[in-house]
């Protein structure tokens, strides 16, 4: 049994969360190779990157949901990081100098048996080229 | 000899990655995933609950690309969905496991595309994080 709520704890439907805006260049992206291991040319290699229908490096993807988590993370860590759900869509490339911008809206507050929950609804763009596109649900406790 | 398996050879219903290849969630790790993250968040730099301390959550995005790493293709690949859930962050000292299912093959656009389920567990059997990828796989 689920229930729409409006409002719950302070939260409401239509609520922001806090925007962030995060420059990416290409030692961000060669940095998030290091550390993630995850070294595909098409990230690190602009000779290869030249090859492939990008034309140019690109950011990997999960470096952008890493912005995605900061989000979450400063609205409401204890939800996101205890049983919080992501799912997103990947849309485009983040180039280096480009500028993400991330921001999400609560679509949804929902009383189920095992709690209260929020659906995000949440975007990440690049000027005007959407990058990221997808939902979380964390909840709110 | 290539370090990746061909698309050709999975099979929808495979499940790879067995035994599970072993992650450790040092603080060196979790350190430099911070940081090439400009990760700021507060929580990530005192103790939980239990008086350890967390990585982030999506230090995921790193353990189950690591486990996938033969199973994410060629140069050139690219990352078109993702899902996670979050059941507890990965904690600095842990040892995570991480297997994976072919759940689908199929192409589109002329592009291959492979989905992956994974679930990760620690060294006590703990669930950390389940997913579920999926991946446009580059030219062999």
């Amino acid at each position: 049994m689920t229930t729409p709520l409006e409002n719950y704890k302070g939260l409401s439907v239509g609520d922001q969360l806090p925007e962030l805006i995060q420059f990416v260049d290409q030692a961000m992206i060669d940095a998030y190779a290091d550390a993630s291991g995850d070294v595909n040319p098409l990230h690190i290699d602009p000779e290869f990157a030249k090859t492939t229908f990008f034309g140019r490096t690109i950011a990997h993807g999960l470096l952008t949901l890493a912005f995605v988590s900061r989000v979450l993370s400063e609205w409401n860590w204890d939800g996101w990081a205890y049983g919080g759900e992501l799912d997103v869509a990947f849309l485009g490339p983040v180039y280096p100098g480009d500028e993400v911008r991330v921001s999400g809206v609560i679509e949804s507050i929902e009383q189920t048996e095992e709690g209260v929950f929020a659906r995000c609804k949440l975007s990440c763009y690049c000027a005007e080229r959407a990058v990221v596109k997808g939902t979380a649900v964390c909840q709110i406790l | 000899m290539s370090d990746y398996v061909k698309y050709s050879s999975m099979s929808e219903g495979d499940a790879f990655l067995d035994p599970p290849p072993s992650f450790q969630v040092s603080q060196d790790v979790v350190d430099k995933y911070i940081k090439s993250t400009n990760d700021l968040t507060k929580q990530l730099k005192v103790k939980d609950n239990e008086g350890d301390s967390v990585a982030p959550p999506m230090l995921a995005a790193v353990y189950v690309i690591d486990a996938l790493r033969t199973r994410v293709g060629p140069p050139g690949g690219i990352h078109a969905k993702q899902t996670f859930k979050f059941h507890r962050p990965a904690k600095i000292g842990e040892t995570l496991f991480t297997s994976a299912t072919v759940l689908r093959l199929y192409q589109k656009k002329e592009r291959n595309y492979v989905e992956m389920t994974t679930e990760t567990l620690n060294q006590h059997g703990d669930l950390i994080t389940t997913g579920l990828i999926t991946r446009i796989w580059g030219k062999e």
